[in-house]
């Protein structure tokens, strides 16, 4: 009973005309079947009774031939293909609708009946009509990569492939369009015979035989090349993506992977029916296998944890009194209760042990669980033998032992095995977090500049810093030593670009200067060693002289001078073009032998250096 | 600085190419006028900037740089913030070469450390040859004292590790997993905003991606560093170090000689 109908028994106006009444009447006239081929008018003297009875309208068929248009015209056009090598020669004809002429009408339709008309190579005068086919475009050549001389010196040498044998393979890549199974069966290269040995050697002259190549060797060499070239002509970061992918595919190519997958697929394919059930079977059976072997490890690793028993080796005295006898009991249950508790959190607890948990001696480590479990009772069986008033030297120290390991597994199992998990957890939290930072593409870390390394000190620094390093390490001397070295080679004092590449070449640069300046040190000192030595000689030769035998061994003196000096010579030839510096140690070096000598000869002192006091002080001590 | 925020990606380094230096000019009636106020003993105008390698944009790394410039200069530590697209900019005269101290702080998510350049200011032709400081007098009179640097990033932590690994390409693997780490940091929801204004990849003129660690292929004016320069400089080292090794052999050869005689004078001298 809606508010409308209490206005009607109350005989209220209705104060708003479009009331929902009106509504309704609408509703139900509006779901009636609209029957085709009868008046509104007629349908409605239905009333709400359709009406059952409909007649049958009869369709007329449509007049044929109104829209009648002229005929289609259809021409035998001729046409080429330029696909074709032979440049255009061969005109065949088709018949095809001319679309210039009808605007409105459709466009040509591109029909697979054209029929080709031989028409012979005669019609030379319809060369500019006729029109290249529309099948041409479907004439695809392979892109083989290309290479000149120089390309190739610098990029693609190889031990197994000569130039020609390349060339070779990238021309019959071109041939057959990339089919592998075609170039491998048509490869058959020759090649050339060394020139100019036939002259003297024509028997001995050895044809470099063929290598028989596999599919996959040559597939590998085309794709090494491929790689190659795409990375001379475009550096891998500026690469697309997918040119970026080809070309990791392509340098990943491994031979070795693909000959075995074929001798798999190969196997497969071969094996008889026999073969195949017994393989099945035998795969099932390592199913069964190792589902048992989980079982049986399973089941052992819960024998080891029932014999995970308190150390019997401290007498059992204690336990043959009735108390002692109560205590164990008691031990005992309690035991028993946390290790039920602990087989509830068993899975937890054990997740964290490696599958070779199995083996006896890890059962020991087993977990921080374990443990504690096995300290509780140690500490309680203390306790109890406390209580009993027995003590050796040895129980002793087993209590004590156990009171500190009390202490520390004071918290019960069930909370001690908590860390353990939540250690796991951790763990468990840093490798799923490992994965779930982006994996980058190989091309997406050289856009970015991500590299990995082993050891890190973690925070900004910058690339020059390295080199700055290098030169930080070195004491005050040894770096203007370097600096005075690299400028003698011409080496920038900063370098221009340190990039990663630079860097790292001017780091092996540098050792090998490293490695210079300290074999000059070594050769500066021994220069000095030398002219020591020579002193003492001199000096050794002015005593002899003074004793009157000096002739003899001055000649000899002369003579090694002299020797001395052929070598120097000899050597300064050799050591054309190295700096002023070592120019200034040769002329020293030539400088030295003279002076020797003349000491020899002259039996004087006088030009000597004020190392040959020194040594003179040296030989009176 | 704001706490770490994650944890640092282990043994990953990250580095960016960057450019930082001066250029100086002589004050000059046509040139280069002097505008009014300069004090009358300043003979240069020169400029030292911080900026992304072919003039990328390297603000979203780098947030402010501190220029550390003589102590006689009015006001000597100048910050410079970052703007979008634009280098770390800063403008004085003045008539002395000095160190100038370059400090970069970088941006709020990588929780680092600023860390310090130094730079000396040139204002005359330097170079070890008259040839060099000629080609430099030639550029127009300016006297141009760049360095090119890589920013490494070691460890960085994972927030901007993230944005660092971003924005260049449309992710490869991206998609899904992002979405899953979107929860972590405030930055990295901008860091997606940013995202989806590029979604193409934007090249510089030099052919180097926004927020990448390219480096140009060829030289341009104006951008002497590329990978050309850098093949150049190889070679350069290479062929040093072939040098350094002949002089090896002969030095050692050398060496071999004075040992020789040494040993010989003394057992002479044991007779």
């Amino acid at each position: 009973m809606t508010s409308h109908d209490v206005r009607d028994v109350l005989n209220l106006t209705p104060d708003h005309a479009g009331g929902p009444r009106p509504s309704k009447k609408q509703r139900t006239a509006a779901p009636r079947p609209n029957l085709k081929g009868l008046a509104r008018e007629v349908q409605n003297l239905g009333g709400d009774n359709p009406i059952a009875i409909v007649p049958q309208v009869s369709v007329f068929k449509k007049r044929r031939l109104a829209s009648r248009k002229p005929a289609a015209r259809w021409e035998l056009q001729p046409f080429t293909n330029s696909a074709r090598a032979d440049d255009g020669n061969l005109i065949l004809r088709h018949w095809r609708k001319p679309a210039v002429e009808h605007g409105t009408g459709p466009e040509p339709i591109q029909d697979g009946e054209t029929r080709p008309v031989e028409e012979g190579v005669d019609k030379d005068g319809e060369g500019p009509k006729t029109k290249d086919s529309e099948f041409a475009k479907f004439n695809v050549r392979v892109s083989v990569p290309q290479y000149n001389e120089d390309q190739y010196r610098t990029n693609l040498q190889s031990v197994e492939w000569t130039k020609e044998e390349t060339d070779y393979l990238l021309e019959l890549a071109t041939d057959f369009d990339l089919r592998w199974a075609i170039i491998w069966d048509r490869y058959d290269f020759v090649p050339k015979p060394p020139q100019g040995e036939d002259a003297d050697g024509a028997g001995t002259a050895v044809v470099p035989a063929p290598k028989p190549r596999t599919m996959e060797d040559l597939k590998a060499r085309y794709y090494e090349v491929a790689a190659k070239m795409m990375a001379v002509q475009k550096p891998v970061p500026y690469m697309t993506r997918p040119e970026f992918e080809l070309h990791e595919m392509m340098q990943n190519f491994n031979p070795e992977q693909e000959r075995k997958r074929k001798e798999f697929a190969l196997n497969t394919m071969a094996r008889s029916k026999d073969e195949a059930r017994e393989e099945e079977s035998l795969l099932l059976e390592i199913k069964r296998i190792l589902a048992r072997t989980e079982r049986f490890n399973e089941e052992r690793r819960e024998l080891y944890n029932r014999l995970d028993y308190p150390a019997t080796d401290s007498d059992i005295n204690s336990f043959k009194s009735s108390a002692g006898l109560q205590a164990l009991l008691q031990n005992l249950m309690s035991t028993d209760k946390s290790k039920k508790r602990k087989s509830i959190l068993g899975p937890a607890g054990s997740d964290g042990v490696s599958p070779g948990g199995a083996v006896p001696n890890s059962a020991a480590s087993e977990g921080p669980g374990g443990h504690a479990r096995r300290e509780s009772i140690a500490a309680t069986a203390s306790s109890s033998r406390r209580d009993s008033d027995v003590r050796g030297g040895a129980a002793a120290a087993t209590a004590t032992s156990a009171t500190t390991a009390r202490a520390s597994a004071e918290p019960t199992p069930t909370s001690a095995t908590a860390p353990g998990a939540i250690g796991n957890k951790k763990k468990g939290g840093a490798a799923a977090a490992q994965p779930e930072r982006r994996k980058l593409s190989s091309q997406e870390e050289q856009i970015y500049g991500v590299s990995y390394h082993d050891r890190l000190g973690s925070g900004p620094t910058f690339r020059y810093e390295r080199i700055n390093k290098l030169y930080s390490h070195k004491s005050g001397q040894q770096q203007l030593r370097m600096t005075n070295a690299l400028a003698e080679l011409d080496v920038p004092p900063r370098l221009v670009m340190p990039t990663a590449n630079v860097t790292s070449q001017f780091e092996v640069l540098w050792s090998s200067v490293t490695a210079l300046v300290d074999m000059r040190k070594l050769n500066d000192k021994l220069e000095g060693e030398i002219k020591l030595e020579e002193a003492k000689k001199a000096e050794r030769e002015k005593a002899k002289g003074v004793l009157g035998e000096g002739s003899k061994g001055g000649g000899g003196g002369g003579d090694e001078g002299k020797k001395e000096g052929g070598k120097e010579i000899t050597e300064e030839a050799a050591g054309e073009t190295e700096k002023e510096k070592e120019k200034d140690r040769e002329k020293a070096g030539n400088a030295r032998p003279e002076s020797s000598g003349k000491g020899a000869q002259k039996r004087s002192a006088s030009v000597l250096s004020a190392t040959s006091d020194k040594s003179t002080k040296r030989q009176k001590k | 600085m704001a706490p770490p925020a994650g944890k640092r990606v282990k043994g990953v380094q990250i580095f960016r190419p960057f450019v930082y230096g001066t250029t100086a000019q002589l004050f000059d009636d046509k040139t280069n006028p002097k505008p009014p106020g300069v004090p009358d003993d300043h003979t240069h105008s020169w400029t030292v900037f911080v900026k992304g390698i072919d003039d990328v944009d390297i603000t979203y790394w780098l947030r402010r740089v501190q220029f550390k410039l003589h102590e006689s200069i009015p006001n000597h530590v100048r910050m410079i913030e970052a703007t979008k697209n634009q280098p770390f900019l800063l403008r004085e005269t003045g008539w002395g070469e000095f160190e100038i101290t370059i400090k970069l702080y970088y941006a709020p998510e990588s929780s680092e450390k600023p860390q310090t350049l130094y730079h000396h200011l040139r204002l005359h032709p330097y170079g070890r040859t008259d040839e060099e400081k000629e080609t430099m007098r030639l550029n127009g009179g300016e006297v141009i004292s760049w360095a090119y640097e890589e920013q490494l990033f070691n460890e960085p932590y994972e927030p901007f590790y993230e944005i660092l690994t971003s924005g260049a390409v449309p992710a490869s693997s991206a998609g899904p997993s992002k979405n899953s780490t979107k929860p972590t940091a405030g930055g990295k929801s901008k860091e997606k905003g940013k995202d989806k204004d590029d979604q193409k990849p934007v090249r510089s003129e030099g052919g180097v991606l926004e927020r990448s660690a390219m480096i140009p292929l060829t030289n341009r004016p104006g951008q002497p560093f590329s990978r050309e320069t850098e093949t150049v400089e190889v070679k350069k080292l290479q062929e040093a170090l072939v040098k350094v090794e002949e002089l090896m052999t002969k030095t050692k050869a050398e060496v071999a000689g004075r040992e020789k005689r040494l040993k010989e004078l003394k057992a002479e001298a044991g007779k």
